[in-house]
């Protein structure tokens, strides 16, 4: 990849922008929180330590599938352990290697660890039970300490998956009278606490945003690249498939397929990114058009490169920087979607996002918490990405004279 | 004028077209209930509907795909094309020795007998096929379940035909085939009678002469070229499609639905260009100072905010008489019980109140993005060379920003409107399902939440050929504020 010159210059003009720095700050929180979810709330205790000896009951939870059910929590859960690890090393090794590769070697070092905790998982052929089974860590043995441990807890005492018997629809600051534990923001109508699944819903919404941004940005790339410099009768016939998808809704598109395919929450996220390119596709065949006839081009086809290596080893990079902009967008984008979807109705009902909150919270529409907390990490979330997506903006408006 | 009004009808044709194949194409993945309502029913003559019980059993159904000769192809249902080898495949599924534990192996043989009447012939040729002696034990059994036809008084069968039927069960119960499965070993028959009634079950499933042939191999060029996809079409243009939710035609039921959300609509996105275009002049000419800094600011967060979330806010503080004391809106449907008593004043007034949140809810997210990319292009207008001449000449303020540089804006604002209303669109159905509206957004909502294909099906292209129109009155907006495409189509 060569390297860009023009991202780098454009990152540290936007960044003297406070906007920009209060919304990277605000999606570096909230990606944190999604992380570090189970860590800041959670039933079980941090740190244990009773006659028996000491204990880490929570990070001894964090691989069983009992309590993270979903795929996609294994990469987090990974992530929240590499972390402190990637930093300090990625610290030591500054002078070594560049910041760009550091970035990318952590994230292969989460991706292929994450990879390798999903092996146990598959049924192996033979039809012998997968090796990592359900286990119930939540006992309580680790959850209720007696008069002779030293515990440490998390800050929410409460699991986003723990279910208090009797406490359903309480409202902020209620004290659960059995285990004497505070539910901060109140319970939902199933008696979950509302602030663990607000960090368990940070996760969801994330991996939403990032998976289907990646897919469209992808398809989009794709069909705009191809449209914009090969041209020709294909161009024609992508531009009108492009025009369609523009006229077509893309809440009701989303909605239909969810509808006929089913409720969940991986169908949801590739459904939002196979259905919201058409712009992506659209900005990326200017871009493409616009480079196209540059000299550059021209001496790479005198030279008689390929035109994959010419359109995406030569023309791409310089066509980036628009493409990370709407990614941003992208991501605010399919966060909105997915907590709309889940809003009206067609959500994935066994995992704990920040629009079924919603959803319960326009059930039982007295209960006026269920609607704030959920909408407000909606809002910061959406306005934080979109705040650096318009500082880019305008930073390259600003370039661009 | 009406060279560009042709011209721009006749490039929306092949989106139209396009939408349409996409509508189908999702909605073929459902499958079953919606190739059930295609076809009508079994004895449905063409063009004729009839009620479908909701409580057909999937064999029954299968059956009378197969009948209808409409069994094909709805997307994920490949069970049609079963053949031979994949029926071998299963019985040895079940076989003890393939490892595998015993609830696996029973859901194996389930999925084999759930297939029902699509596995019948290739169980057949698996029985005709003197190499494959082992599974013939099996294979009989499986006949039995899958060729048994059930009779119920929803296929409306001639009493002739339903006689027929019963003794071909009756038949098939007494026909399988015993068979022992021991552990490490194939299957053994131990039928003495084996070899009469494998003939006599071949001859009870023999294939009828006009069944339709569904090869392995020709399976994705059925499903890609035989979709029905003109049969839809032609029931759709002909308003034949049949609601199974709703127990009506779907256009009866869209016929009530649409003039709410075309009137939400058209009031909402009206009210946000009125707002919209004072705020961002006025927002544009101020430009630095206070006022036009809390504008732009508090317009940016208005354009993060969700309308699902105001909408609820909205409801819980407004409509919901625990949380005020007493309600100040009505929480459902856009007239009052008993409406149609009203007087004309009265019944304005009444529509108007309970129609105030809604349009509010459905406006100021299209209301935000217009006033703020009027602002952002006003002040690009206004560092042009021709608003220089025009301040150079002596031309007026006032002038200036009303007869020059907004009637430039003005084109590209016209431009984003159509995006706008695609979101319009999409949006208008949270806003109906907040605030209880049966209009066409929520219709649409209840047919995605009880899988009713059709109606589904019906309602959506429905509101992408009201957005269309939309787009059109847009583009024709357009030419007539923008003199270069009305002198170039003259």
């Amino acid at each position: 990849m060569p390297e860009v010159p023009v991202c780098r210059g454009l990152w540290a003009k936007a960044w003297r922008k406070p906007t920009v720095r209060w919304g990277s700050w605000l999606s570096l929180v909230i990606l944190l929180a999604g992380i570090y979810s189970p860590f800041l709330a959670n039933e079980l205790a941090l740190v244990w330590w009773d006659a028996k000896g000491l204990s880490f009951p929570l990070i001894a939870d964090l691989f069983n599938r009992w309590s993270f059910p979903k795929y996609y929590d294994v990469y987090f859960n990974v992530a929240a352990l590499l972390l402190p690890i990637l930093l300090i090393g990625g610290w030591l090794l500054r002078r070594r290697i560049s910041l760009g590769n550091r970035v990318l070697g952590g994230a292969a070092a989460v991706l292929v660890l994450g990879t390798l905790c999903l092996i146990p998982l598959i049924p192996s052929p033979s039809g012998m039970q997968p090796l990592w089974r359900h286990r119930l860590t939540s006992s309580a043995a680790v959850t209720t300490p007696h008069d002779h441990a030293n515990t440490l807890f998390a800050p929410i005492k409460f699991s986003a998956m723990t279910l208090v018997q009797g406490q359903v629809l309480k409202p902020p600051l209620t004290v659960d009278q059995d285990s004497g534990r505070r539910f901060w923001l109140g319970t939902d109508s199933a008696g979950k606490d509302v602030a663990a699944q607000l960090l368990a819903g940070a996760r969801i919404s994330l991996t939403v945003g990032l998976v289907a941004t990646g897919l469209s940005l992808l398809i989009g790339l794709l069909i705009g690249a191809i449209s914009g410099y090969v041209g020709g009768w294909l161009d024609l016939l992508l531009q009108r498939i492009v025009e369609i998808m523009m006229c077509f809704p893309t809440f009701i598109l989303i909605l239909v397929i969810v509808a006929m395919l089913g409720r969940d929450i991986i169908i949801i996220m590739v459904v939002i990114g196979l259905t919201s390119w058409a712009g992506t596709a659209r900005l990326v065949r200017g871009e493409f058009l616009a480079q196209s006839v540059r000299d550059y081009v021209a001496a790479g086809q005198a030279l008689g490169l390929g035109p994959l290596r010419i359109m995406f080893r030569h023309i791409l990079p310089n066509a980036l920087t628009p493409l990370l902009i709407t990614a941003t967008f992208s991501i605010a984008g399919a966060v909105t979607s997915e907590s709309g979807l889940s809003f009206v109705g067609l959500g994935d009902p066994t995992v704990a996002s920040w629009g079924m909150l919603l959803e319960q919270g326009r059930q039982n529409i007295q209960y006026g918490w269920l609607i704030w907390c959920p909408g407000i990490m909606v809002f910061v979330l959406v306005s934080a990405l979109n705040l650096i997506g318009n500082g880019l903006r305008e930073a390259i408006d600003a370039a661009a004279e | 004028m009406y060279a560009y009004l042709i011209r721009r009808l006749l490039l929306m044709i092949p989106t139209f077209f396009g939408i349409l194949v996409i509508n189908f194409g999702v909605l073929r993945l459902q499958g079953l209930s919606f190739t059930e309502a295609l076809s009508g029913g079994l004895d449905a003559a063409p063009g004729e509907r009839k009620i479908m019980g909701s409580s057909s059993r999937l064999e029954n159904l299968l059956d009378r795909f197969r009948a209808a000769g409409n069994d094909l192809p709805a997307v994920i249902n490949l069970n049609g094309f079963l053949d031979k080898a994949d029926i071998v495949a299963w019985l040895r599924k079940t076989a003890p020795d393939s490892g595998r534990e015993v609830s696996a192996r029973n859901q194996s043989e389930k999925s084999l007998w759930l297939v029902g009447p699509y596995a019948v012939q290739p169980l057949a040729e698996v029985l005709r096929d003197d190499a494959l002696a082992e599974f013939h034990g099996p294979a009989s059994q499986a006949l039995t379940l899958c060729g048994y036809a059930s009779i119920t008084p929803l296929d409306l069968l001639s009493k002739e035909r339903s006689q027929q039927l019963e003794v071909r069960n009756r038949e098939l119960r007494k026909l399988s085939i015993t068979y022992r499965q021991e552990p490490g070993k194939p299957f053994q028959t131990t039928d003495p009678d084996a070899v009469s009634k494998r003939a006599a079950l071949l001859a009870l499933v023999a294939k009828p002469a006009n069944a339709a042939d569904f090869s392995h191999d020709s399976r994705w060029s059925a499903i890609l070229l035989r979709t029905g996809f003109t049969d839809f079409v032609v029931r759709l243009a002909t308003g034949n499609l049949w609601s199974e939710s709703k127990k009506e035609g779907v256009f009866s039921v869209i016929s009530r639905a649409w003039k709410t959300t075309l009137g939400l609509n058209v009031v909402s996105i009206l009210l946000a260009w009125m707002l919209a275009i004072p705020l961002g002049i006025r927002s544009a000419r101020r430009l630095g100072t206070l006022e036009d800094g809390i504008t732009t600011n508090a317009l940016f967060l208005l354009w993060s905010l969700p309308s699902f979330f105001v909408g609820a806010l909205l409801l819980h503080y407004f409509c919901t008489s625990s949380a005020s004391g007493s309600a100040w809106f009505p929480n459902k449907d856009l007239t009052s019980d008993g409406s149609l008593w009203f007087s004309t004043p009265t019944f304005l007034m009444d529509v108007l109140w309970h129609g105030f949140l809604p349009m509010l809810t459905l406006s100021y997210a299209s209301f935000v993005s217009l006033s703020r990319y009027l602002r952002g292009n006003l002040l690009e207008q206004f560092s042009a060379d021709y608003v220089r001449t025009a301040r150079a000449k002596g031309v007026s303020e006032d002038a200036i920003v009303y007869q020059h540089a907004f009637r430039n804006s003005s084109l590209t604002l016209i431009t984003l409107s159509s995006g706008l209303l695609v979101d319009l669109f999409g949006g208008v159905l949270v806003v109906e399902m907040i605030f209880s509206i049966h209009g066409l957004g929520w219709t649409m909502l209840d047919a995605a939440l009880q899988n009713d294909a059709p109606l589904l099906m019906a309602t959506t292209v429905m509101s992408v050929g009201l957005l269309l129109i939309g787009i059109l009155i847009a583009d024709l907006l357009y030419a007539v504020v923008d003199p270069r495409i009305r002198s170039r189509y003259a």
